[in-house]
């Protein structure tokens, strides 16, 4: 490989791993909304821990992607498998459900409370729907207070699905800029080449760099317009284009004046 | 002059007396199939009551159906059997998995699942399920009408959620089914001129789940066996009664029903 062309991708590796830090920037604004809408609505629905799966893989796996309550920290990145367990069930049938167990028997959420030690007593699950797909389950888990807890009602069978909306918003807006960071991440892991720990060197740099900072901060702003509505990220997106016409006209006048 | 048939003017019209004395059958004979995510045959309340119990493969781009143990991936389609087993005992109950691992439960197992229960000759299915999919519309409207026609009667749950789901929203060749806070299932009600007309009990069921064990379940996928067991004792007091004509009948229960309550 000639000099020439090994600096090409170096180059083109670098760009690549500074997309991926800014995606990897963009994602815990989100992920910090989804927690902050769990908290509030957990506490109007009455209930001790709230959490958002969402999908993972093709095959109808869930992940839990934010949790609130006691054993948060430990739902984080759990798995689910497909059509496992109530999320399972809601996620491939796209229909709520509330289930709750007063009597004395073994949790009925078993897989997850076996790996954090909580007790799944009841339960509410409904599923998060963006423009017709279900993308995810949303779920509210026991009440506030001590055992025995009162079932989810029907009328906040309802509530959840309100709050399950602007959660989908941000999921999807997640999930959008995933696919960025899983498809750098295999780009990158497909190089034996590289060497990470130069890399990382290098990034902690570029960290440090104004403009980089400056280009998360112009990306989590356009974001967070764009989520304002469908109206915002039409209009945000004209702005930007007319911006980069502009841009583009500019480059060529200065050009032609050379 | 009343626009709506009182149950008198029903017995007279339909020449089918509807006394209490079918409410005693045990839905001997009945077969019913329930499409969901499987269920638990060797729970202890459903043992020897399960016939068939089939699972949706994939075979190259088909979907086909297999005999499996596979059981209840979720515990939906063993609850839903747990409520109908209970109010007809002695039915011939048979499972089509469509929901669970590998893919399945994107839409294309359910049509499968569905056409497969058809052809099978089953006399109800119970469909707690459906899609909010606008592109199942036209297939599953068609999959309902060929059931209607050859006189299976198709049981489906309305939606949860405010958008329509499909197939519950095709009323007019099945029967959509919502929850209420009703405990007696013999005490349903009937929303005539709704799109799900009828409303059976489907909050806080108690009824049968995984591991021989048991939840107490609130949704209108809970509210659908109840009818449908009302249905398998109907059809085992009166086994030639078209879709219509059930429909009819429980038309006709309802309205005794509201009568008796005011």
């Amino acid at each position: 490989m000639s000099e020439k062309n090994e600096h090409v991708i170096e180059k083109n590796l670098k760009a690549l791993v500074e997309i991926v830090d800014v995606v990897n920037a963009m994602t815990l604004p989100i992920v910090k909304s989804i927690e902050n809408l769990l908290v509030k609505s957990a506490a109007v629905m009455g209930s001790e821990e709230a959490s958002v799966l969402v999908r993972d893989g093709d095959e109808g796996d869930l992940r839990f992607l934010s949790a609130t309550g006691e054993v948060a920290d430990q739902l984080i990145n759990l798995r689910v498998p497909a059509g496992k367990g109530v999320a399972g069930f809601v996620f491939s049938s796209g229909q709520p459900m509330t289930i709750s167990d007063t009597g004395q028997e073994a949790s009925f959420y078993a897989e997850v409370d076996k790996k954090t030690g909580f007790s799944t007593e009841t339960l509410l699950a409904t599923p998060i729907q963006y423009q017709g797909n279900i993308i995810g389950v949303l779920e509210y888990v026991n009440r506030i207070g001590r055992p025995p807890y009162e079932p989810f009602t029907p009328e906040e069978m309802d509530r959840a699905a309100l709050y399950a909306d602007p959660i989908a918003t941000l999921v999807n807006a997640y999930e959008a800029i995933v696919i960025f960071k899983d498809l750098g991440d295999e780009i990158l892991s497909a190089n034996s080449e590289i060497n990470f720990e130069e890399i990382r060197g290098w990034l902690r740099g570029v960290r440090g760099n104004k403009n980089h900072k400056e280009m998360i901060d112009l990306a989590i702003l356009i974001r967070e317009v764009s989520m304002q509505g469908d109206a915002e990220r039409i209009l945000c997106k004209e702005i930007l284009e007319s911006f980069l016409s502009y841009s583009e006209n500019n480059l060529q006048s200065k050009f032609s004046h050379l | 002059m009343s626009s709506t048939v009182s149950s008198e003017m029903f017995d007279a019209l339909t020449d089918m007396k509807l006394d209490d004395e079918w409410k005693s059958s045990t839905g001997k004979g009945v077969s019913v199939v329930i499409i969901d995510s499987g269920v638990d045959k060797f729970h202890s309340d459903l043992k020897g009551k399960i016939k068939n119990t089939f699972a949706a493969v994939r075979d190259g781009n088909r979907t086909v159906f297999e005999e499996t143990d596979a059981g209840d991936s979720a515990g939906h389609g063993t609850a839903c059997a747990g409520i109908i087993s209970k109010i007809a005992p002695e039915a011939d109950l048979s499972s089509i998995k469509v929901l669970g691992a590998g893919g399945l439960g994107d839409g294309h197992a359910f049509l499968a699942g569905l056409e497969f229960a058809i052809k099978q000759g089953y006399k109800i299915i119970n469909l707690s399920l459906g899609t909010t999919k606008p592109q199942f519309v036209v297939p599953l409207n068609d999959l309902i009408n060929r059931a209607y026609q050859a006189g299976c009667i198709i049981v489906a749950a309305g939606n949860n959620l405010p958008q329509p789901s499909y197939p519950s929203v095709f009323s007019s060749s099945l029967i959509a089914v919502s929850k209420s806070s009703e405990t007696n299932y013999f005490d349903f009600g009937f929303n005539f001129g709704e799109t799900i007309e009828l409303t059976a009990p489907g909050v806080n069921v108690r009824t049968t789940w995984l591991n021989d064990g048991y939840r107490t379940l609130t949704g209108n996928s809970f509210a659908c066996p109840h009818i449908v067991g009302v249905i398998t004792l109907l059809l085992e007091s009166f086994p030639d009664l078209t879709p219509f004509q059930v429909k009819s009948a429980l038309y006709s229960i309802a309205r005794r029903n509201q009568e008796r309550k005011s």
